[in-house]
């Protein structure tokens, strides 16, 4: 019974206007986004494979001397370009691109700081790049404003249409239970909105196939895959709305203009609105950056001043004498110090955005977003990971500048101060290189708390739908 | 007749339960914004007075004629919570230098320390925007029945049988609902200005109330025209349930994919990259020249140094604070060397400059340009031009800024030449007096002063959404007396 349903409901939305316009909007957007991709995924690719061969050269000629890699650090380390930006771009264009390994910035005589992390690097903003001054069309944007659009336009008269028309009596005259009728119109729904989305998916795909642009593994398939599914759970939210508020209403034009007005804030207005009041309410408690002389404002220089650190300068006597390892002590702690104070800035950005994101989850778009953001691999969640890879990656070759010196018998085995050090050629091959990659497993970990949000939604609205549905007089 | 059926007619809008949604959503839509903007707006105020503090205390402290770089800072514009245009993202502080002429293509926009980085990637929209999403919507679903409706009922069956024109019809509908319309527009409109009346940091003059009419008015005619658009449909439509979804179909395009595709399209099709890499080399080739001229002066301040003594600054600024004895004689050659190079110098800057500005012509303006025609062709793309000019936020209100910048160039140039600074001691030393600033102009700029300006830009836009109102109300007549009821 329930196929029946399925079917000539199916077959009446296949029919109507309202499906052929969709599936030209849903086309035409797709193949605009296919068409903005190709060029600059390509640029972006380019440019990526320049930064990192510029950042072994760098580090190649900084591998003549042990001690230049400890005092330059390894350089720009670079974040990989995400190869699904079409589905989501993540506002890549206003993070940082990289997160810099670097000098200190400091000497006092002949001793200079260590190398350490920094987090800066955001790129400038010029009236030259302003365009597009709206929004990037890309799969998320597709599927969070039009296909959402579309669900409700596809529902608004689903069942107060049929209740105008008189033909709802005439269904439920037959034996069947209410709820397979709307199990039924939901399925159909699914399906022909599906269908469209769908054939916009195959077309954006192809596209990017014959463009060459489209060389994806498979763990790549499988998050488009992921961003397919998260789609057809957001659109299903929004039939449930619409069927919800379509029972509610007594005739399809109220229903419409309600679901309209709804859309409008939930969809368009909230996700954009509540960011901007919730980051004005929750300012960063750090307003500025470490800067080089930080050393002298938290007091620690002082600390290691009393205990006679610029009394001697550190020398190659052997066995090292008090003051070498006092000054490789306060360099250690300067550069831990150093590292802690740029962490603790980028946290308190980090937060600030964190707690709009987490407030923006009460509308579905913003939660829809993000899962997708998280399977594409680009945005703030991503960004956020590759700064953990950058930080992972400091760690180790640190470990590998301390395990280099131990390998030379002639060094006195006091890093990280110059004197103390090796400073003959590493061989550039033993080096580890920054690779930054997307785990699988981190991207769908990153999804998972927002699809089961959106599960939860749909489940709510889908069951209020079926008790309102249950309880209506036709 | 006239007045009675528009009697009849607001009497039933106000009756129907869009009327009260239409105000509670303006009113608060239009609060929530204002406040979460008079906020961002207060935090920006503030970066710009301490940035422009701390460079008010650098500007004017260089010692010689050689020394001297300004930093210019572009005060935030209030009218940005109206339609916050370029105003976040065009260059808020400008480095003024006798090497390069300043572009509002090229300088950055900084984040002080007030400003998070990561705040950009939350999306900040401003009122207009709210208004232009919301007020169409609200136009289509005062308008989508408006015939079909009274059609579906047999009611118009009845009206047409009193001596009223078909055209008069027509316009009661129209002007009845834009009476109705306009309730909800203005009360969310005025609410929003008395809020941020209320901050004690936005402090507006007769001139920013004439922008703010002008924005109120666009609004109006851009609601008339989505009344209009609705109107038309329902004129055309044989049932409310198709005229409604046409609405809703042409709303979606209209505000939504033909703006966002169309940029997008213009962004995409319009080459940048290759114009300004030639006009990079070119402008190379101009420094080049000029450094071949300067390699065949002697520069004094290279090896073997010509003057004895203790000097500091860069490569093109220097400050000389002692010269020892036997090097007072060399001085005159300095001054000489100076008079020669300097001139050259700004001669290449400016032809350096007339490159770029070619470059950029044709392609950054030529690339807004287009996004602006393109714009044009949907009411919303209209009203966001208008609005934008109003405030004086667009590109050009943006360029009007670097313009003064440019000319306050020039006077610092001119100020040099009158006092003769290149063949001057002071040029490049400093040991016998510090160079006194205080016969210099100050740079001033009041981003709400051009007014005539800004206002004949936005009322091109408004003529034109003005005759798409036209066109729509007359095509809308026209069809309805000619359709079988």
């Amino acid at each position: 019974m329930l196929w029946h349903i399925v079917k000539r409901e199916l077959f009446e939305q296949v029919n109507s206007l309202r499906f052929a316009l969709a599936m030209l909007l849903i086309v035409f957007l797709m193949l605009v986004n296919a068409v903005g991709h190709i060029d600059e995924y390509k640029t972006r690719q380019a440019e990526y494979g320049q930064q990192v061969s510029a950042y072994s050269a760098r580090l190649e000629g900084n591998s003549n001397n042990l001690y230049k890699l400890v005092l330059n650090g390894p350089g720009e380390l670079h974040k990989k370009p995400s190869p699904l930006s079409f589905c989501a771009h993540g506002s890549e264009n206003n993070l940082p691109k990289f997160a810099s390994g670097g000098r200190a910035g400091w000497g006092i005589g002949s001793v200079s700081g260590i190398w350490r992390l920094k987090y800066s690097g955001f790129p400038s903003i010029k009236a030259k790049d302003i365009f597009p001054v709206f929004l990037k069309i890309d799969w998320i944007l597709i599927i969070s404003n039009v296909l959402s659009f579309l669900a409700l336009v596809f529902t608004f008269d689903a069942i107060s249409g049929e209740v105008e028309h008189g033909t709802l009596r005439l269904t439920l005259s037959n034996s069947i239970a209410r709820r397979t009728v709307l199990t039924g119109k939901f399925l159909s729904c699914l399906m022909s909105l599906g269908a469209v989305f769908m054939s916009g998916v195959l077309v954006n795909l192809l596209l990017l196939y014959l463009s060459g642009t489209l060389q994806l593994n498979a763990q790549e398939w499988s998050r488009i895959g992921g961003v397919f599914v998260v789609g057809l759970i957001y659109i299903a939210v929004f039939i449930a709305l619409g069927f919800l508020i379509s029972t509610l209403a007594n005739n399809a034009s109220t229903s419409l203009v309600i679901l309209l007005l709804i859309w409008v804030i939930w969809v368009i207005l909230v996700p954009s609105m509540l960011g901007t009041i919730m980051s004005g309410l929750n300012q960063p408690s750090i307003r500025r950056g470490p800067s080089p002389v930080y050393f002298s404002r938290s007091g620690l220089r002082e600390r290691y001043i009393a205990r006679g650190l610029e009394d001697a300068a550190p020398t190659r006597k052997r066995p090292p004498t008090p003051a070498t390892l006092l000054w490789a002590e306060f360099l250690n702690e300067e550069a831990r110090e150093g590292a802690r104070l740029h962490r603790a800035y980028l946290n308190a950005q980090v937060n600030q955005i964190q707690i709009a994101r987490e407030v923006n989850r009460i509308s579905p778009t913003a939660i829809a977003q993000y899962a997708v953001e998280s399977l594409a691999g680009t945005g703030f969640q991503r960004h956020l990971n590759f700064l953990k890879n950058a930080e992972r990656y400091a760690e180790e070759f640190n470990d590998f500048l301390i395990s280099a010196d131990r390998a030379d018998p002639d060094s006195l085995h006091v890093p990280f101060v110059r004197e103390g050090m090796s400073d003959k050629p590493v061989s550039f091959e033993s080096i580890p290189k920054f690779q930054d990659r997307v785990r699988l497993g981190d991207a769908f970990k990153g999804a998972m708390l927002d699809v089961t949000l959106l599960l939860l939604f749909f489940t709510v609205l889908f069951a209020a739908a079926h008790v309102s549905f249950q309880r209506k007089e036709i | 007749m006239l007045w009675t059926l528009i009697q009849r007619e607001i009497l039933a809008n106000l009756m129907t339960f869009r009327f009260p949604i239409a105000v509670i959503a303006c009113v608060i839509l239009g609060l929530t914004i204002t406040a979460a903007l008079t906020d961002n707006y207060e935090r920006r105020l503030a970066s710009y007075n301490e940035a422009f503090q701390t460079h008010q205390e650098k500007n004017f402290s260089a010692k010689t004629y050689s020394g001297l770089t300004l930093q210019l800072d572009r005060p935030p514009n209030p009218l940005s919570l109206f339609n916050q245009g370029l105003d976040k993202r065009a260059a808020n502080s400008v480095r003024l230098h006798r090497d390069k002429v300043p572009s509002v293509w090229e300088d950055n926009y900084f984040s002080t320390g007030f400003d998070n980085p990561f705040r950009h990637l939350l999306t900040s929209i401003d009122i207009v925007t709210v208004f232009q999403i919301l007020l169409s919507l609200l136009a289509l679903v005062f308008a989508y029945d408006a015939i079909a409706g009274e059609r579906e009922n047999g009611t118009l069956h009845l009206i047409l049988a009193n001596p009223v024109g078909r055209g008069l019809i027509v316009l009661s509908k129209y002007l009845s609902a834009m009476i109705c319309l306009m309730l909800p527009v203005l009360i969310g409109f005025l609410l929003a200005l008395m809020l941020q009346l209320q901050s004690s940091v936005i402090d507006y003059s007769t001139v920013d109330f004439l922008r703010i009419g002008g924005i109120l008015l666009t609004t109006i005619v851009y609601v008339s025209a989505f009344y209009l658009i609705g109107l038309l449909i329902s004129c055309i439509s044989r049932r409310t349930a198709t005229s409604l979804i046409s609405s809703m179909f042409i709303w979606v395009v209209l505000t939504f994919i033909y703006p966002n595709a169309s940029l997008f399209m213009v962004n995409h099709f319009i080459e940048t990259e290759e114009k300004i890499e030639q006009a990079d080399r070119e402008i190379s080739q101009i420094m080049e020249g000029f450094q071949r001229e300067k390699a065949k002066l002697k520069d004094p301040f290279a090896p073997p140094f010509l003057l004895k003594g203790r000097w500091g600054g860069g490569s093109i600024s220097k400050d000389v604070v002692r010269v020892e004895a036997e090097s007072e004689l060399e001085i005159p050659t300095v001054k000489a060397y100076y008079q020669e190079l300097e001139p050259q110098r700004l001669r290449a800057v400016a032809a350096a400059w007339l490159v770029r500005k070619q470059a950029y012509s044709e392609t950054f303006v030529h690339r807004s340009t287009s996004a602006r025609n393109a714009l044009r062709l949907s009411p919303a793309g209209l009203y966001y031009l208008a609005t934008a000019a109003y405030a004086g936020t667009d590109l050009a209100a943006m360029e009007a800024f670097f313009k003064a910048v440019r000319q306050y160039r020039q006077t610092i140039l001119d100020y040099f030449y009158d006092k003769k600074a290149f063949s001057s001691r002071q040029w490049f030393a400093s040991d016998k007096g510090a160079v006194r600033w205080d016969d210099l102009p100050r740079f001033s700029y009041q981003a709400l002063k051009g007014l005539a300006a800004d206002s004949s830009r936005a009322s091109g836009e408004l003529l034109r959404l003005l005759l798409l109102n036209l066109v729509l109300l007359i095509v809308a007549i026209v069809v309805f007396s000619r359709q079988e009821v």
